[in-house]
């Protein structure tokens, strides 16, 4: 391959990655859907997204994942599996040397998909929406892997858990909040916030806080500093992935904000840095999730 | 007087020049003649300053060149290249104002003077007509003339700039301006060849202004100059009077064919008419 | 180039006041034209702002909402837009003019690479999130661009002595390549995140949201411009060729590597301050050749001018159009650019 070409490959491939995995940001919505050519239980399962291979081993079908993605880091036991790629790269080849029976996919794979269905092996598709199309997804997962019950347990205890959380912050006020999930470095530049879709949104919501950009049906904004001023958040709520954040590192991106000092969340230091994969792929910790952002916006009420 | 001592020069490892030695007096028009490659160009960019010699000097009224800052050398030598490419599109008459560049200082402006200097070359060189033009329409011959204008626009001093650091009027005969041409009539038609060098025989005449030029086209030097060097291999292989030099020896020594030189009866120069390879 | 540019020399008059005139008019002129760009710019945005309370001194700056939005998000983006956008025409005429070639941009030679790959490594790597109260990113790809001129100004140079123009262009355009993949790495390396923000980040953004980038750019483009005003006859006289220009008392080696390093300086700088935006560089200076000529004289003061004012008006589109979204102020150069660009290739011919 040509480095044009090569260039030119990896780069939309590296937005649609940018696009479709990291922020919640897919544009395409709808449950998620299995094949249903066969029901029996599969026995060998690659997964290469992070959320349903988190999901996998939260519904008990850990022991037969025998392939992990790139940016599997959930539950720790992924790190004993081989990994076999991610969005961008999956290596078809060692995924077919793993023999599975079941291999689960993001939405975008198109071409592994009908690859990989050419050699007779079932695939799962994945298209992430709002937090009802995670739960959907977490039992349609259950029901393909023969482990409906697992997952119905699973299913129902975030249902329950984000319901109590609705139950013990009714009749509070809802902090206008601005939802922020990807930032440059040392600065407020651009600032991706959550619009009024996905799951951020709707955890937000589920956590007690009204999303300052509800009205803008996207699941990503990406903001000018005038509009954070000009929506004067009361708390805002920046997620990371970076679970190892060092407490200086945290503190000056906290600073960051200090500038816009007219937003109430920065006058009254409601600025606050949440870290972690848990935030920003929707899976089993999604409650976890939920409930730490309702402890920041909050505090309380626990 | 440009003299060339003892000169040679290599590009990389390749000799190019040998222990070439030439010298142009002061309203000399000189002719460089010698097949490809056999170092003419190169002679021609070493008497600019264009290039160092790696060994002997070369001199300008008896000053090593190499010492002579580059905007004084400007104003007594100047070059027409075999052909100019413009990157971006210039007027004519922009084109011969740069030739006022070693007259200006860093932020200066063209003044009065410079712009009655620019159209007195373009009057010599008979384009006052394209003055306005863009140098991109304009032809082969036209091109070549418009750079000669540029190149005569380099000599003349600012009369009226008591600030210019060459002083008043440069009148000494023994102050030496040089033009040094290479291979003007390459890509020029009949008409134009017999135009350049009508023109080149002027300038030499009326101007006062010392011509070298360099040509593989031995029926044109012999029409104009006055003297010949002949170069093969980047050695001097005859110097001295067209007359003496421009001989079927020399014509087989340097192109290996055998030639018929004879005074034309109309012209009154030598011709030379190739016969066969030798 | 056909008639158009027969008809402007025309008008031309060629008189010895009129270069000096022409000279006044063109910096004034465009200069005028900058400067009321910038002062108009932040008065345009998507919130209404009442200007008697933006500088009403009565309010404290903390609570003055108006203010923050002028001085906070629209006052540094006019200025570093003027700033990066005055850069990066200057460099592209500079650039044009050096490699006598009408298509290079001040990122043909590798300096905005370099100073991509900079930035890329600070937003994966997540280093130290300040240096001496900057943020890293920018001071990254300073660094990277520096890096970048020195790696071809190297290349340019060991073979001979003198600065071989052509060496310069391909040492560019392979460390553009070089670097192009070093960045695809380190991406394909990173999480989703931060291949999001750093793919956000060669679009360009002049939303600095503070005064300091500014002024750590300040520093350089101010040198560049000091070099910049000592070089617009000597690139008229390149333009003729290298040979031509030192035959007329040019001191050639000493022009190319000032023009070099000025303007690759410049564009190290703005790229550090905005991202690589793409476009400016090329097509401010072929509109400006079509409206004041050739001579760079003219040329480099109205690049100037109008680099920044066409940059500051695009990046008032970006924070406008789709507002509360911020539209890439690269995407917007390039949709006007990339067209005038082909015109440009077409009516080359």
């Amino acid at each position: 391959m040509t480095v044009m070409n090569r260039r030119n490959t990896a780069f939309v491939a590296s937005v649609l990655l940018a696009v479709s995995a990291a922020l919640a940001s897919g544009l395409a919505s709808g449950p998620a859907s299995g094949v249903a050519s066969g029901q029996a239980r599969p026995e060998r399962i690659v997964s290469v997204v992070p959320a349903l291979t988190e999901t996998l081993f939260a519904i008990g079908a850990g022991d037969d994942v025998v392939g992990v993605g790139t940016f599997d880091t959930h539950p720790p036991e992924v790190a004993t599996r081989p990994r076999v790629g991610g969005l961008l790269d999956p290596d078809m080849e060692q995924i077919f040397a793993l023999r599975p029976d079941l291999v689960v996919f993001h939405g975008s794979q198109q071409d592994q998909i009908e690859q990989v269905t050419r050699a007779g092996i079932d695939t799962f598709t994945y298209v992430h929406g709002g937090v009802d199309d995670t739960l959907t997804v977490i039992r349609r997962l259950g029901a393909r892997t023969d482990r409906q019950a697992d997952a119905e347990q699973l299913a129902a205890s975030i249902e329950d858990r984000l319901a109590a959380l609705r139950t013990r912050l009714a009749g509070r006020d809802r902090p206008r909040v601005l939802l922020v999930f990807g930032r440059e470095p040392g600065s407020l530049r651009n600032v991706y916030a959550s619009g009024g879709t996905g799951f951020l949104h709707d955890m937000l919501e589920a956590a007690g806080g009204e999303n300052v950009f509800a009205e803008l049906p996207r699941e990503s904004l990406p903001l000018t500093s005038e509009a954070i001023l000009t929506a004067a958040p009361d708390v805002i709520v920046e997620l990371t992935y970076d679970e190892r954040m060092a407490a200086s590192s945290q503190a000056s991106e906290i600073a960051v904000w200090d500038r816009l000092s007219s937003v109430p969340a920065v006058r009254d230091r409601r600025v606050h840095l949440l870290l972690g994969n848990q935030f920003v792929q929707p899976g089993p910790r999604m409650a976890d999730a939920t409930e730490a952002i309702a402890r920041a916006l909050h505090p309380d009420a626990f | 007087m440009l003299a060339a001592e003892d000169v040679s020069f290599g590009y990389d490892a390749r000799p190019v020049l040998n222990g070439v030695s030439v010298s142009v007096p002061a309203g000399g028009l000189v002719g460089v003649l010698g097949p490809n490659g056999s170092g003419k160009t190169t002679l021609l960019k070493l008497l600019a300053g264009l290039l160092p010699p790696s060994r002997g000097r070369i001199t300008l009224d008896g000053a090593d060149i190499a010492s002579v800052d580059r905007r004084t050398m400007a104003r007594r030598v100047a070059v027409v290249p075999q052909e100019t490419e413009l990157a971006f599109d210039y007027s004519v008459l922009d084109i011969v104002l740069m030739g006022r560049y070693p007259h200006l200082r860093t932020f200066e402006l063209e003044g009065p003077n410079d712009l009655d200097i620019a159209r007195r070359t373009l009057a010599a060189t008979g384009t006052t007509h394209l003055e306005q033009r863009t140098f991109r329409t304009l032809s082969g011959g036209e091109k070549q003339r418009v750079v000669i204008a540029s190149a005569l626009a380099q000599f003349e001093t600012d009369v009226a700039n008591p600030s210019d650091p060459h002083g008043p009027p440069d009148r000494d005969p023994s102050h030496t301006r040089v033009l040094l041409l290479d291979e003007p009539t390459s890509s020029l038609d009949l008409s134009f060849q017999l135009a350049t060098a009508a023109l080149v025989q002027t300038l030499n005449r009326t101007h006062a202004t010392t011509v070298v030029v360099c040509t593989h086209d031995l029926n044109f030097a012999a029409g104009l100059c006055h003297d010949l060097v002949v170069l093969r291999d980047g050695r001097v292989i005859a110097a001295g009077p067209t007359e003496t030099v421009l001989t079927p020896d020399t014509i087989g020594a340097v192109y290996d064919v055998e030639a018929d030189v004879r005074r034309h009866p109309i012209t009154g120069h030598l011709t030379v008419v190739p016969l066969a390879r030798l | 180039m056909p008639d158009t540019t027969a008809t402007l020399s025309d008008r031309r008059p060629a008189t010895a006041g009129s270069l000096r005139r022409r000279v006044w008019a063109v910096q004034i002129g465009f200069g005028l034209l900058a400067v009321v760009t910038c002062v108009v710019a932040p008065l345009i945005g998507p919130t209404s702002i009442s200007l008697s309370r933006v500088f009403d001194g009565t309010i404290p700056f903390a609570e003055n909402v108006d203010a923050q939005i002028f001085f906070i998000a629209r006052l540094p983006r006019a200025i570093a837009g003027a700033l990066v956008g005055a850069s990066l025409a200057a460099a592209g005429v500079v650039l044009q003019a050096l490699l006598r070639n009408p298509l290079a941009t001040p990122f043909t030679l590798g300096v905005s690479a370099g100073a991509s790959l900079g930035a890329m490594l600070v937003i994966t790597l997540g280093v130290p999130l300040t240096v001496l109260g900057s943020a890293a990113v920018p001071l990254a790809s300073f660094a990277g661009a520096l890096g970048a001129l020195a790696i071809v100004y190297f290349l340019a140079t060991m073979r001979r002595q003198g600065l071989s123009t052509l060496v310069l262009l391909l040492a560019g355009v392979t460390l553009n390549s070089l670097f192009s993949a070093i960045i695809l790495f380190v991406q394909y390396l990173a999480d989703p995140a931060q291949t999001l923000q750093s793919v956000r980040w060669v679009m360009g953004n002049l939303d600095v949201g503070s005064y300091r980038p500014i002024l750590w750019g300040l520093a350089p483009i101010g040198l560049s411009f000091v070099a910049f005003a000592r070089l617009p006859r000597a690139l008229n006289l390149l333009t003729m060729g290298a040979d031509s220009a030192a035959t007329r008392g040019i001191d050639v080696l000493r022009t190319q590597r000032l023009a070099f390093l000025s303007a690759s300086l410049a564009t190290g700088a703005a790229v550090a301050v905005g991202g690589p935006i793409g476009f400016i560089g090329i097509i401010v200076p072929h509109l400006v050749r079509l409206l004041v000529g050739a001579d760079h004289r003219l040329v480099l003061p109205a690049s100037i001018g109008l680099g920044a004012a066409f940059l500051v008006i695009c990046d008032v589109a970006a924070r406008t159009l789709l507002s509360p979204m911020e539209l890439p102020v690269g995407v917007i150069t390039a949709m006007l650019g990339g067209p005038f660009f082909l015109w440009l290739l077409v009516r080359n011919r």
